[in-house]
C-alpha cells in the first residue's frame, strides 16, 4: 500500500488547500449559473464593466450578501434567524442618529457594532441555554427589536456624513473591498477551533459534545457574529440610503434564507459552505437585476423568483435520490 | 502477561433508570497490556457499563477508579484526561468534515490561536496509517462508507493516544479486510501496554483476541475470568439462562393449516431471500441480535417500506401490500416498537388513539359518532385492562398501558395477520404477563402472529417457531421442539453452522 501514502511533508502542507478545494465541489454547478447570470447581465448592461458600473452591482449586492452570510452562520448550526431584517433596520437607524452627533463616525460604528453582536449573543444564549426553537426566539425578538428600531427613530429620517455615503455607495468600489476582508475574516475564524466546531455543533451536536467540543459555546458565538453583520448591512443601507429608516431592512429576513437556501445551505445544520450562501445572494442579486432589465414587472418577477429557489432546493434532492 | 494496577476499574457499581435496574452490583478492570471482552445479550447492561467507564452516566453506587484511585466525580473531560477513549457504536463523526478534521475534532493542534494544520495532518497521518485508512486525508466524511467511517472513528481514538482503549462492537460495519487490520492493530496496541475493553458480538473474533472475558447477564456479572479453557457454547452459556418462572402462559399449539402469509425471496431494506409461511393461529418470533434487519422484514410485510418478493401471498391474495392502507384492508396490523414516536400520538386522549385506525377506513366526511367511539373505546379498554379515564392524554399512561393502547387500537379492524414489533419492551412485568397471555389469545383466536423480540426468552417460550435473523438473512428456522435460548443466541451469533432456512 506504499504507493497510497504520500510521505508526510508533502501532504501536510497542502491539507488546508486540499480541503478547501474539495469543499468546491458541491457549489461547482452554483458557481456556472452564477456565471452565466453575470455574462447576461453583463450583455444587457453594458456598463457592468466600468469602474462605477462595477460600484453600484457591488453596491446593490452587498448588504444581501452580509445578511446571507448572518442567516448562513445560523443555518449551520442547526437554527435559522426571523430577526435577521429587523436588525439591518436597528442598526440603520442607530447609524442615522449616532454619526453625525457627538458621537462621531467611529463611535456610531462601535455602537453598531456593539449592538449587534450583544443582541447576536443575547439570542443565541436564550435559544442554546434554555433550549428554545431558533425560529420562535427569533420571530419574537424581531418584533422586540423592531420596536426598539421604532423608539430611536419613530419615522424616517437622521443623517448620515456625506462623505461616508460617497465612500460607500459612491463611484468607488470600497463596498466590494469591505467584503473581501469581511470574507477574510470569516475564513480566518473558520480555521480556528471554534470556528471549524460549527459545522460539527450543528450536524452531530452528540458526537462533537462527546469529541469534546464546546457546542455551547461555538452555537452562541455563531448568533453572535450573526448580529454582528446584520447591524453591519444596516449601517451600509443607512449610508447608502443617506438617512435611516426603522422598516428598511423587512424585505432582508427572507432574502436571507433565500439566497442561503439557494447557496446550498441544508435547515438541519452543518451543510453547506459560506461560498456557497455568498454565491446563493450573488445569484439572487444577479436574477433581480436581469429580470429589471429584461422589463418583468414586479409580479413576475417575484414568481420567477419563487421558482427559481423551488427549482435550486429541488435540483439537488432529486440528484441524490436518483443516486 | 503483565499483571499490575488496572488503570481503569469498576467496583461494585449499580445502575437504574426509572427504578429498573440495570446493572446490580458489577465490577470490571481494565489492566494494561490486556484486551478484555466484554459479553452480553441485548440489554444485559453492556451500554451502561461503558456509559459508567466513559463517566457519561454515574453509578448509583459504587465507585470508578482510575490508576487505583477513586474518583469521585468522574464526567467525559475526565475521562478524555485520564487516557480513556471510546469508540463508540453510532458514529460521532462529522459528514461535512473532512477527514483530518473528524480525527482532531475537540483536540486540534493550535498554532497563533488557528488550527495548526500541518501538525493536524501529521498527526492524524500517523493514526490513519495504523488503522490502514489511506484515503486523502482531506476527503469529506460523507464520501466514505460505513465501514471507512468506522475506521475515521477508531484512527480519531487513536489520535488522542489512549491508554484504555473502549471499542462497542467496532467489527459490525467492517469488511473481513478491515476486521483483519483491526485485529492486528489491537494485537499492537495490547503489546505496547494499552487497555483494551472489546464488546462484540462474534465470538470468533472474541475467541481469537481476547484474553479475559467478562459476561454480563440481566446487569449482573455471571464471569469474569481468562478466555483459556473456555470454548464459545461455554460463553453462551454464561450469557443466557434465565429461570422463566410463571411469566408466560401453558400453551398447545393451535396452528392450522391455513397459510396466512406466505413469501418466498422476499427483499426490502436489509433483509435478503426470505423465504417465509406463517400460518394462521401460530406465533412466529423473530430473532436475532438488535439491528440486523428483522425491523425492515416487518416493515416489508406491512407496505410501509418498498419491498419485492418472487411470490407472495397474503391471506390468500396474491402479491405484497404497496402502502399501509391497502395493508390495513388486506387484514395486517402493525405495532411499532417506538411506541412513543410511531404508535401512539402521546398529546391526544386515549379514546382518539384508540379509534385512529378506525378513521382511517371511515369515508373521509362521515360525521363522527361520539357515543358509538365512546363505547368502541370503552370496550377495547375492558379487553385489554387499560386501566384509567379514556379522555386523558396517551402520555398520561405508564410504558405498559400504552403499548396495550398501541395493540388495542386494531382490534376494531379483527386484523388476520399481527406484525408485532418488539411489544414488550420496556413494559413492567404485570403487562408482560397480560400482553404474553393475549398473544397466545390471539392465535387461538385463528390470528397470524409474527412477534419480532430482542428478548430470547420471550421467542423461547411464546413462539411455535423462531426465525432466526443475522446480518438480513433468516439463517436458521428453529421449530418448537428445538427452541433453547442457546439454540437462538448460537445462530444469531453464527456459533454454529448455518443451516438453510426452511
Amino acid at each position: 500500500m506504499s504507493d497510497a501514502s504520500i510521505s508526510p511533508h508533502a501532504c501536510s502542507g497542502s491539507l488546508y488547500w486540499a480541503i478547501q478545494a474539495k469543499r468546491n465541489i458541491g457549489v461547482r454547478g452554483l458557481f456556472v449559473v452564477v456565471l452565466a447570470f453575470m455574462v447576461a447581465y453583463g450583455f444587457l448592461f453594458h456598463g457592468l464593466f466600468t469602474g462605477s458600473g462595477f460600484a453600484k452591482f457591488t453596491q446593490s449586492w452587498f448588504p444581501l450578501a452580509l445578511v446571507a452570510m448572518a442567516q448562513a452562520i445560523l443555518m449551520l448550526t442547526g437554527g435559522i434567524s426571523l430577526a435577521i431584517g429587523a436588525l439591518v433596520s436597528l442598526g440603520a437607524v442607530i447609524a442615522a442618529t449616532t454619526m453625525t452627533g457627538p458621537l462621531g463616525v467611529a463611535g456610531g460604528t462601535a455602537l453598531v457594532c456593539l449592538v449587534g453582536l450583544g443582541i447576536g449573543a443575547a439570542t443565541g444564549v436564550i435559544v442554546v441555554r434554555l433550549r428554545l426553537p431558533a425560529i420562535v426566539v427569533t420571530l419574537a425578538g424581531s418584533f422586540i427589536i423592531a420596536g426598539a428600531a421604532l423608539l430611536v427613530l419613530p419615522r424616517p429620517g437622521g443623517a448620515m456624513p456625506p462623505w461616508l455615503s460617497d465612500l460607500l455607495a459612491g463611484n468607488t468600489p470600497a463596498a466590494f473591498g469591505v467584503l473581501v476582508v469581511v470574507v477574510l475574516l470569516w475564513k480566518l475564524y473558520l480555521a480556528t477551533p471554534l470556528g471549524l466546531s460549527l459545522y460539527a455543533a450543528g450536524e452531530n451536536p452528540v458526537g462533537a459534545y462527546r469529541s469534546g467540543v464546546p457546542v455551547d459555546a461555538a452555537r452562541i458565538a455563531a448568533y453572535a457574529i450573526s448580529g454582528l453583520l446584520c447591524t453591519g448591512a444596516g449601517l451600509f443601507v443607512a449610508a447608502q440610503t443617506g438617512s435611516g429608516d426603522p422598516i428598511i431592512g423587512n424585505s432582508f429576513t427572507l432574502n436571507s434564507i433565500a439566497a442561503a437556501v439557494l447557496g446550498g445551505i441544508g435547515f438541519l445544520g452543518g451543510q453547506g459552505t459560506m461560498r456557497g450562501a455568498l454565491a446563493g445572494s450573488l445569484l439572487l442579486s444577479l436574477m433581480i437585476s436581469v429580470m429589471f432589465f429584461l422589463g418583468f414587472t414586479p409580479v413576475a418577477q417575484y414568481v420567477a423568483q419563487g421558482l427559481i429557489i423551488i427549482g435550486a432546493v429541488a435540483i439537488p434532492q432529486f440528484r441524490m435520490r436518483a443516486r | 502477561m503483565a499483571s499490575s494496577v488496572p488503570i481503569l476499574a469498576a467496583r461494585g457499581v449499580s445502575k437504574a433508570f426509572f427504578g429498573n435496574p440495570v446493572l446490580r452490583s458489577v465490577s470490571i478492570s481494565l489492566e494494561p497490556g490486556r484486551v478484555h471482552a466484554l459479553l452480553g445479550e441485548n440489554g444485559a447492561g453492556k451500554s451502561t457499563l461503558i456509559n459508567l467507564l466513559s463517566g457519561a452516566l454515574r453509578p448509583d453506587s459504587g465507585t470508578i477508579e482510575i490508576d487505583g484511585k477513586a474518583v469521585s466525580r468522574h464526567s467525559p473531560p475526565e475521562a478524555r484526561r485520564a487516557g480513556i477513549a471510546v469508540v463508540q457504536q453510532e458514529l460521532s463523526l462529522t459528514n461535512s468534515l473532512s477527514i483530518a478534521e473528524n480525527i482532531g475534532l475537540g483536540a486540534y493542534p493550535r498554532r497563533f490561536g488557528l488550527v495548526d494544520y500541518p501538525a493536524l495532518a501529521a498527526r492524524a497521518k500517523a493514526a490513519c496509517d495504523l488503522v490502514g485508512l489511506h484515503e486523502p486525508l482531506s476527503t469529506p466524511v460523507g464520501e466514505l462508507s460505513l465501514g471507512r467511517r468506522q475506521m475515521v472513528e477508531i484512527a480519531k481514538a487513536l489520535y488522542r493516544k489512549p491508554r484504555v482503549l473502549i471499542l462497542d462492537e467496532p467489527t459490525s460495519s467492517l469488511s473481513a479486510t478491515e476486521t483483519r487490520i483491526l485485529t492486528t492493530l489491537l494485537e499492537k496496541l495490547r503489546s505496547e501496554g494499552i487497555a483494551i475493553l472489546y464488546i462484540s458480538h462474534r465470538l470468533d473474533e472474541v475467541m481469537q483476541l481476547c484474553q479475559h472475558v467478562t459476561v454480563l447477564k440481566d446487569g449482573i456479572c455471571t464471569a469474569d475470568r481468562p478466555l483459556e479453557g473456555v470454548n464459545a457454547a461455554g460463553l453462551v452459556r454464561l450469557m443466557v439462562g434465565r429461570d422463566p418462572g410463571d411469566l408466560f402462559p401453558r400453551w398447545d399449539s393451535t396452528r392450522t393449516e391455513r397459510v396466512a402469509v406466505s413469501v418466498s425471496r422476499f427483499a426490502a431494506g436489509l433483509m435478503r431471500d426470505v423465504d417465509l409461511e406463517v400460518r394462521a393461529g401460530e406465533v412466529v418470533g423473530i430473532g436475532g441480535l438488535v439491528g440486523q434487519g428483522q425491523e425492515d422484514l416487518l416493515l416489508g410485510l406491512y407496505g410501509a417500506i418498498p419491498a419485492k418478493a418472487a411470490s407472495a401471498v397474503i391471506n390468500d391474495a396474491a402479491g405484497l401490500p404497496a402502502n399501509v392502507p391497502q395493508a390495513n384492508t388486506r387484514g395486517l396490523a402493525y405495532v411499532p416498537a417506538d411506541r412513543k414516536r410511531e404508535g401512539l400520538h402521546l398529546i391526544h386522549p386515549i379514546v382518539t388513539n384508540l379509534m385512529l385506525p378506525a378513521f382511517a377506513r371511515m369515508p373521509a366526511l362521515k360525521l363522527r359518532s361520539r357515543a358509538r367511539e365512546r363505547e368502541t373505546a370503552m370496550g377495547l379498554a375492558l379487553q385489554f385492562a387499560i386501566k384509567g379515564d379514556l379522555g386523558r392524554a396517551a402520555q398520561a399512561l405508564s410504558g405498559g398501558n400504552q403499548q396495550k393502547v398501541a395493540l388495542a387500537k386494531w382490534m376494531p379492524l379483527d386484523p388476520a395477520v399481527l406484525l408485532l414489533n418488539d411489544p414488550t419492551r420496556g413494559v413492567d412485568v404485570e403487562t408482560k404477563r397480560e400482553i404474553y397471555a393475549m398473544l397466545r389469545a390471539f392465535a387461538a383466536a385463528g390470528k397470524a402472529v409474527v412477534l419480532l423480540s430482542s428478548d430470547t426468552p420471550e421467542l423461547v417460550h411464546l413462539c411455535d417457531r423462531v426465525a432466526v435473523v443475522r446480518e438480513g438473512r433468516v439463517v436458521t428456522l428453529l421449530e418448537r421442539g428445538e427452541l433453547s435460548e442457546e439454540a437462538i443466541v448460537a445462530a444469531a451469533m453464527g456459533a454454529e453452522p448455518v443451516r438453510a432456512a426452511a
